[in-house]
């Protein structure tokens, strides 16, 4: 597997699996980081729109990370080549410099400590993935990624054809 | 700090709208533990606050807003809210419940209740954030609709992750059964709660947090939660719940024949299929929603992609908004059904109240208690979907009839002296079923503190429970029986004080509190909340202890009743149901008969310890539940 992040895997032929804007899982993120109830610590988001479009958001794992780069103290690092960007607590600064670099928003400083924080997978075993109730949170990499999305492509290619 | 060590955020904010001051109180730790939270807190301290026959737009009405304790902590589908205010339309004990995300907001901001008292001179929003409150100008919001306030309100904050709670014209104007709406998912619909707010010149509370909401028993709390999920992945409900949402009832309502349409003088709908939960799902449904941390997702995100009503985004509809705005007036059409609930939210209207007061005056007209002239030279017969839109927005602005249409029924039957077709409890519509073939429902509607409702108890338990079951929880193997009426105001009373505890926890009763299996209600409904609550606060309980809490809070809203003047005679169904047979469908000659109705009350209130007369809580009862 090549490096994995969360991914969200919607079906938008199903209306059951498509995000359901219940946001378990920021609240299960936070209370699995911090034992306590509290969303704006989570490190995956729920961005809701107009028109029912809602999408939870974490850290994509980019392979060239603008937030690593531009750490200035190397707080921000990857433990093992293919792992995630992680954050080392007793170096980061709360500078912040990673909330602008990160191109998704993925990153951000906790409003309890103000230092930075980010998903972890939970140290491989993703919370957010199991308890999302609609279950299109997804423990993925780039590959399985497009996979998903060239399915999603085919069945309304297909889809049309039917109907045409 | 909070004395908590976790659930509570250990405060309450005072906001008196007169001299526009602000206050922050400590949460005590006895009255967390007498009364819980949500529907505990308003319910109480509406008692103490609220004087006996004051008039409900009167300054000194209060408005009491309160989250539910789990709100806030990851405990699954815990984020309800209670709005709760001496209720324009009973006069009595009223509060709206309300699901979404702005609950749990209140926690992280700070607080476990708002206390709101006094009249503003000019329209004003509060706003919340991280312990701190304040009074801002809304005349630039004073008028709009629902949906264009929380939009005025992002750009002004620059803010798109506040939650908002406000209400519509309809609570501004007045309109008796006006609700509130809590951002784009929830309403607090009954009671008229939105009407005392919009009295009160206050548009809307907004708030913001980033506190925790600590857990005191991680460990412990992580447990319930998993016990929680296992309990809910076998239930059939759930999957049903979150196929259909709860218009998955109207197979149920139409096979049972008892829909309570054109204004309860039919149980079936001849022309049902297009009003079913099915063909809802298979025209609009977008995705199923779920309020704040919920695994059922029972909401609907509807949208209206083709036809005169075409670009309709809305979160809906219910089962009740069905029964309300389709049956109710007879109308068959689902996109004007969309289009009705998609009013009512941004005009912030009960839908219950608008479709309940329509359909009456529909039944006047067509028996010629109305003239055109009065109707605004509409012609209002069932079935005449143009007329309901019409009306909708003459409710909301109190134009022409619809003055008088939004009074709601009670008083328009006293205007034109036609009670008898005024079908409500207390002033508050019946909603949801017609109970004509099952007297403990309509027991159980009729003795709610709030009026007329379907969730103030659940009078089904003796459709699933076994005999063994029913001898050890309520003395009798009768319980067990459909027909008997044996131990069943034992039943109705139980089932009361345990519904109550889901208000009062901020639990949803369609993920705790539903199942067909006697054990599961005791297993979720007590022992998960109760351990849910021990977990997450810290603070001793047990299964007893808790029940009793419920208990403690539907005796104090009947207090409250009775000292508003609501006696015994408030706790009858309508003439209607005892009067005539149901006409149609299988339950076909099902009325309710007044004296099997009044022993089953005296039954009731034995169970209940109330004064049979006056329906007063005895004393002994008082001083056994702590409340002297």
């Amino acid at each position: 597997m090549g490096r994995q992040r969360i991914g969200y895997f919607e079906d938008l032929q199903d209306p059951e699996h498509i995000c359901s804007r219940c946001h378990m899982c920021e609240l299960i993120c936070t209370f699995h980081h911090h034992q306590v109830g509290n969303p704006k610590r989570s490190r995956i988001r729920l961005i809701s729109l107009d028109k029912g479009v809602d999408v939870p958001v974490t850290c994509l794992n980019c392979e060239d990370a603008p937030c690593m780069n531009i750490c200035p103290t190397g707080a921000l690092y990857r433990p093992e080549s293919d792992g995630m960007v992680t954050v080392k607590e007793d170096l980061c600064i709360g500078c912040a410099m990673c909330v602008n670099a990160c191109p998704v928003g993925a990153i951000t400083l906790d409003p309890v400590d103000g230092m930075a924080v980010k998903c972890d997978l939970c140290g491989g075993d993703p919370q957010c993935v199991d308890y999302c109730p609609a279950n299109v949170l997804k423990l993925t990499d780039a590959e399985r990624f497009a996979r998903h999305r060239m399915r999603g492509f085919v069945k309304s290619l297909q889809a049309s054809g039917e109907e045409g | 700090m909070s004395i908590f060590a976790g659930g509570y955020a250990g405060q309450i904010l005072f906001v008196n709208l007169t001299d526009g001051s602000i206050q922050v109180k400590p949460l005590e730790r006895e009255f967390a533990l007498k009364y819980i939270g949500g529907r505990g807190f308003t319910s109480r301290i509406l008692l103490d606050e609220v004087k006996p026959g004051i008039d409900p737009y009167c300054p000194d009405n209060v408005v009491v807003i309160a989250a539910g304790t789990l709100s806030g902590t990851p405990t699954p589908s815990s984020g309800r809210l209670v709005v709760a205010a001496k209720s324009p339309m009973t006069g009595g004990i009223g509060d709206a419940n309300s699901g979404g995300y702005w609950s749990p907001e209140l926690k992280y901001a700070g607080f476990d209740a708002i206390v709101i008292r006094g009249t503003s001179k000019d329209p004003v929003y509060l706003w919340i954030e991280d312990g701190r409150a304040e009074l801002r100008p809304a005349q630039h919001l004073w008028g709009q609709n629902t949906t264009e306030t929380r939009q005025l309100l992002k750009e002004e904050t620059g803010d798109d992750d506040i939650h908002i709670c406000a209400i519509g014209p309809a609570g501004e104007n007045l309109v008796r059964y006006a609700c509130v709406v809590t951002d784009e998912e929830g309403v607090g619909g009954r009671c008229g709660i939105g009407a005392v707010i919009g009295s009160k010149k206050l548009k809307a509370v907004v708030v913001r947090g980033s506190l925790d909401v600590r857990i005191a028993d991680p460990e412990r709390f992580k447990k319930t939660l998993e016990d929680y999920r296992k309990t809910l992945a076998g239930e059939v409900w759930t999957e049903t719940l979150r196929r259909l949402g709860t218009p998955n009832l109207t197979a149920h309502r139409q096979s049972h024949g008892i829909w309570g349409a054109k204004n309860f003088q039919r149980a079936t709908i001849e022309d049902y299929e297009p009003i079913s939960g099915e063909n809802f799902r298979k025209k609009f449904l977008m995705k199923p929603i779920g309020c704040m941390g919920c695994l059922v997702s029972c909401k609907r995100y509807s949208a209206v992609k083709d036809g005169p009503f075409a670009g309709i985004y809305t979160v809906g509809p219910e089962y009740e908004t069905i029964n309300a705005l389709a049956a109710k007036p007879y109308i068959t059409d689902p996109a004007i059904v969309l289009r009705a609930h998609y009013l009512c939210d941004e005009y912030g209207l009960d839908e219950q109240g608008v479709g309940s007061t329509v359909a009456m005056a529909m039944e006047l007209y067509e028996r010629g208690l109305l003239t055109k002239e009065q109707t605004d030279g509409q012609e209002l017969v069932f079935g005449n979907s143009e007329a309901l839109l019409y009306f909708i927005d003459k409710i909301a602005y109190r134009k022409g009839f619809g003055d008088l249409l939004a009074e709601g029924t009670k008083i328009m039957g006293e205007r034109l002296n036609a009670d008898y077709y005024a079908i409500h409890i207390k002033g508050l519509e019946v909603d949801a079923t017609d109970p004509r073939k099952q007297v403990t429902r309509a027991l159980t509607y009729a003795v709610s503190t709030r009026g007329a409702c379907h969730l103030r108890g659940n009078p089904y338990i003796d459709e699933f429970i076994k005999p063994e079951e029913a001898e050890a929880y309520f003395g009798t193997a009768a319980v067990s029986e459909l027909e008997a009426l044996e131990g069943k105001g034992k039943m109705v009373a139980w089932s009361e004080d345990w519904v109550t505890i889901s208000d009062q926890m901020g639990l949803c009763k369609f993920a705790w509190y539903r199942s067909r299996s006697f054990p599961m209600l005791i297993k979720r409904g007590l022992e998960l909340a109760k351990e849910a609550f021990t977990s997450a606060t810290g603070l001793p309980m047990t299964n007893e202890k808790l029940y009793e809490c419920g208990e403690r809070v539907y005796n104090v809203e009947k207090l409250f009743n009775v000292r508003q003047g609501i006696g015994r005679e408030g706790d009858y169904p309508p003439a209607r149901f005892f009067e005539e047979e149901l006409t149609d469908g299988p339950a076909k000659g099902c009325k309710l008969d007044r004296k099997e109705y009044d022993r089953l009350l005296d039954d009731y209130y034995e169970a209940r310890g109330w004064d049979k007369k006056t329906g007063e809580p005895t004393p002994e009862k008082l001083r056994s539940l702590g409340l002297e």
